[in-house]
């Protein structure tokens, strides 16, 4: 049988730093004299965050920000070039046989 | 009564080391980019709570750009994952060790 | 005036054959023997016209190059011809000029090989020789001074595929180096302490002497004093230094080990340099510094004593070689001992007198020599000699008027010269111990020179033949007979120029012709004469029986006396028929002399036993110490370097714990450094 088991160990042994990462940052922040926070008002978020992206700026009722449509549509060719790359990456290359089954590769195959 | 910043800091604080230490101890190559989406996210708490603290949607446009481009790494990854896969024949990343001294 | 204005040619002009027979040497006729001869005969012509100049009441210094500029210490290339250097420079291209005509006989007419570049070498030498003579200044004559050394090594080295050619080659330049350090060291000394090396004060800037006589009564006309010793001392102790070069360049004890040694080169080399002029360089160094050795009682009383002790200690020797060239050169080692206890005892006129007079009768006793080498077929040893005054009456009358000139038999010229320094000794000698002992030294070696000098007369050219070469004689031509000719002439009469003794008895004027040269009465700098000389030094004479008369005659008559001693113990020993070799009777007495004084054998042990094992010292030291801290260096980075690089596992997650590591120590250093962190 055989169910996923969790491994303790030495092996867990580098996740100090991150321990130790954690006990800096939260010393840091619960130190640190922060004011109040502004806030948005009554203003609509989702509409201010659609302007922005398409640099429609001073429509009534959004919070005045700059226009980030640039940063759009490098983001949309970035999320292009990585849907190719991963295309890429999977194909199999010429001859190569080693393929994915269905069954695990449990029964025969081509030798039956 | 709003919460204060420095909570969502904190949190952010947590879930980045969450990440870390799952970068940190993890064998398996899948739980290893699954560990480092934690961390993206963390950061992406953090620039949303700052955006709220300042007043400015700034933060969290920059928040959806950071979560589009964790797709896109992601789906690098994924790619890479498969390619150590068809030379290694595991995902163990502790196999991978090659460009070694 | 005009000759002033080409004077450099007259070095220059050997250049120029050095030059073309090194280039075009193997093309000519004679190999490059035409154009030493021409270029020597126009340096000698060029001497002369500039000696008829400063006795036509001149005087000429000009520095052609400045190679720095920068105050307090300047250095420069210059000329200065006053009296002293226009006698030398005629000395000088006389006897290059006449060994040049001789080389036709004696190296072109026995068909030797390599003749372009003995000719080459010679010109270069005759360059540096004269430049050293008319130098202005002491740095430009210790680089001619080392460059006629170089010239040395290559000539004696001339038949260098032998080996004792080629031992001697080196040892000559190593012994004269040993002494050239210490020269060097003086030379820096004085250009440190007295801010110019200059010889004469001409035209604005003094010289190193007059600024030193400025300096023993005020310390601070000199650039730089040193503090713990007083000036005199100071003086005394460059001097002292520079006299080492002199040392090993005149071969005086105890560096006169090269010498001997010397005489594998050919005979002519041997005439021209290691008689009448490179070792003249030493002797001629001190004349020409005279007025600062005059400030130093302590370095004359040095030099007069090692010169004394360096005449008799060579005379000894000399007296049981067998080989004519080394006679020749122990004797050379020994006139030399003279010519600086003549300086030393104050006797500047006498010293050079004696310089002038051996240049001549040395250079004709080794063109003899040479000119019975080639008789004899290559045989230089005196027992296969004999008879051969009959066979070459010609080479027999010239080198018997050498022998007696070298002797200091009257009226031949080494008398009145040699006369005139032990006079110059013995009336210092009678108050002061020192000068008393060097004077009896050079007084004995009288006894000794007259000795061996007749020895080697009558065991060469009289009694019977000893060998089939003595029997038949190799032929001679004109070129070996006319420079022994000029130079027989000129050993008989060159006395003339300073019959002081005449003087002194008879009151005639005007027999000192040398004297007055020397003194300025023709041209010359105030501050390079004789008596200026003599008021700086101070030193007291005394009389015997309070007479100069007296003195002069008693002195003499001892002098003369013990010449003919010598001679005729020789005559009695050697003027038989079949004489025997009495060396033999001396038993020990003759194994120390003729291993000279075993001294070879101590600088060798000196050189085993405390040079080398200091140099083993040091080698170790630089290769285990210092090469240890650069290797160690370097294997310090190799081993660190090894160990590192296992930090690069090739496991991703390793790679992003150092960077979580780094990470957290950055931001704790930081936090702790701003203060925002705790």
């Amino acid at each position: 049988m055989s169910r996923p088991r969790l491994r303790l160990g030495r092996h867990l042994l580098p996740g100090v730093i991150a321990i130790a990462l954690f006990g800096v940052m939260a010393s840091v922040f619960l130190t640190a004299s922060i004011g109040d926070p502004a806030g948005f008002g009554d203003a609509s978020v989702i509409e201010s965050i659609g302007f922005s992206l398409l640099n429609i700026a001073d429509v009534e009722g959004t919070i005045p920000t700059e226009g980030f449509l640039a940063a759009f549509i490098v983001i949309a060719l970035a999320l292009d070039a990585a849907l190719d790359g991963s295309i890429m990456l999977a194909r199999r290359d010429e001859g190569d046989e080693t393929g994915m089954r269905a069954d695990g590769g449990d029964t025969g195959g081509e030798e039956e | 009564m709003t919460v204060g910043t420095e909570f969502y800091l904190l949190l952010s604080a947590g879930m980045f080391c969450i990440g870390l230490f799952g970068v940190l101890t993890r064998r398996n190559a899948i739980m290893f980019l699954v560990s480092v989406e934690l961390m993206l996210n963390a950061a992406n708490i953090n620039l949303v709570a700052f955006s709220f603290f300042y007043g400015n949607v700034t933060g969290q446009v920059f928040a959806l750009f950071t979560i589009g481009l964790a797709a896109a790494e992601v789906a690098i990854g994924i790619g890479i994952i498969l390619v150590l896969v068809r030379n290694y024949g595991d995902v163990d990343v502790e196999n991978a060790t090659t460009m070694r001294w | 005036m005009a000759i002033f204005e080409i004077s450099p040619a007259i070095a220059l002009l050997p250049f120029v054959s050095f030059l073309l027979a090194l280039v075009a040497g193997k093309y000519m006729p004679k190999k490059g023997a035409i154009g030493g001869i021409v270029a020597t005969g126009g340096s000698l012509v060029l001497s002369v016209l500039a000696v008829i100049a400063v006795a036509g009441g001149s005087e000429y210094q000009h520095t052609y190059w400045m190679w720095t500029d920068s105050a307090p210490i300047d250095l420069s290339f210059g000329i200065l011809i006053d009296p002293l250097s226009a006698l030398m420079l005629v000395v000088v291209s006389l006897v290059a000029f006449l060994v040049h005509i001789f080389s036709l006989g004696y190296m072109n007419a026995e068909g030797e090989t390599g003749l372009p570049r003995y000719y080459a070498e010679l010109g270069l030498f005759t360059f540096s020789m004269l430049a050293f003579v008319y130098a202005d200044n002491l740095l430009m004559a210790f680089m001619f001074f080392e460059l006629v050394g170089l010239c040395s090594y290559l000539l004696i080295g001339f038949w260098f595929r032998t080996d004792s050619a080629a031992s001697a080659a080196k040892k000559a330049f190593l012994v004269t180096r040993f002494g050239d350090y210490f020269f060097l060291i003086g030379v820096v000394g004085i250009l440190a302490t007295f801010g110019t090396a200059q010889f004469a004060s001409v035209g604005g800037t003094e010289s190193f002497a007059a600024v030193a006589e400025s300096s023993l009564s005020d310390s601070s006309t000199a650039l730089w004093m040193p503090d713990a010793v007083s000036a005199q001392q100071w003086i005394t102790g460059l001097g002292l230094l520079v006299l080492g070069g002199v040392i090993g360049k005149s071969a005086q004890f105890p560096l006169h080990t090269w010498l001997p040694d010397a005489m594998e080169g050919p005979t002519t080399v041997s005439a021209l340099i290691h008689a009448a002029t490179m070792v003249a360089a030493g002797v001629y160094l001190v004349a020409r510094m005279f007025a600062f050795y005059a400030l130093s009682p302590t370095a004359l009383g040095i030099i007069a004593f090692v010169g004394g002790f360096t005449a008799l200690f060579a005379a000894t020797m000399g007296s049981v070689k067998n080989d004519v060239k080394q006679v020749l050169a122990y004797s050379t080692i020994s006139q030399y001992g003279y010519m600086m206890l003549g300086l030393g005892v104050g006797g500047y006129v006498a010293g050079v007198f004696h310089l002038m007079n051996h240049a001549f009768f040395k250079a004709l006793l080794f063109l003899g020599a040479g000119a019975v080498i080639i008789l004899m077929h290559h045989e230089q040893d005196m027992w296969k000699m004999g008879g051969l005054k009959d066979k070459a009456p010609v080479v027999y009358y010239t080198f018997l008027a050498g022998a007696l000139a070298l002797a200091g038999i009257i009226p031949f010229s080494g008398f009145w010269s040699k006369d005139e320094i032990l006079f110059d000794a013995i009336i210092l000698g009678l108050d002061d111990p020192v000068f008393l002992m060097a004077y009896a030294m050079g007084l004995t070696a009288v006894f000794f020179t007259g000795f061996y000098t007749f020895r080697m007369v009558f065991l060469t050219f009289h009694g019977e033949p000893r060998s089939e070469a003595a029997r038949d004689p190799h032929s001679i031509g004109w070129a070996v007979k006319i420079p022994l000719i000029t130079l027989g002439a000129l050993a008989t009469v060159a006395g003339v120029a300073n019959l002081a003794p005449v003087e002194k008895l008879t009151g005639i004027g005007n027999a000192t012709f040398l004297t007055d040269w020397l003194d300025g009465e023709y041209g010359g700098f105030d501050a390079l004469t004789y008596h200026q000389y003599t008021d700086t030094a101070g030193l007291e004479t005394a009389y015997i029986a309070g007479s100069e008369g007296t003195t002069v005659l008693i002195a003499g008559a001892l002098a003369l006396g013990l010449a003919l001693a010598g001679a005729g113990l020789a005559y009695y020993l050697y003027n038989v028929p079949r004489p025997e070799p009495h060396v033999e009777n001396l038993g020990s007495v003759r194994d120390v002399l003729y291993s000279n004084y075993y001294l070879d054998e101590f600088q060798v042990a000196l050189a085993e036993r405390v040079t080398m094992p200091v140099a083993r010292a040091a080698n170790t030291f630089d290769q285990s110490v210092v090469d240890g801290v650069v290797n160690g260096s370097g294997s310090v980075s190799l081993f660190s370097g090894d160990r590192l690089r296992r930090i690069q596992t090739g496991v991703v997650t390793d790679y992003a714990a150092m960077l979580g590591i780094a990470l957290v120590v950055l931001l704790v250093g930081f936090g702790l450094y701003g203060g925002w962190l705790l």
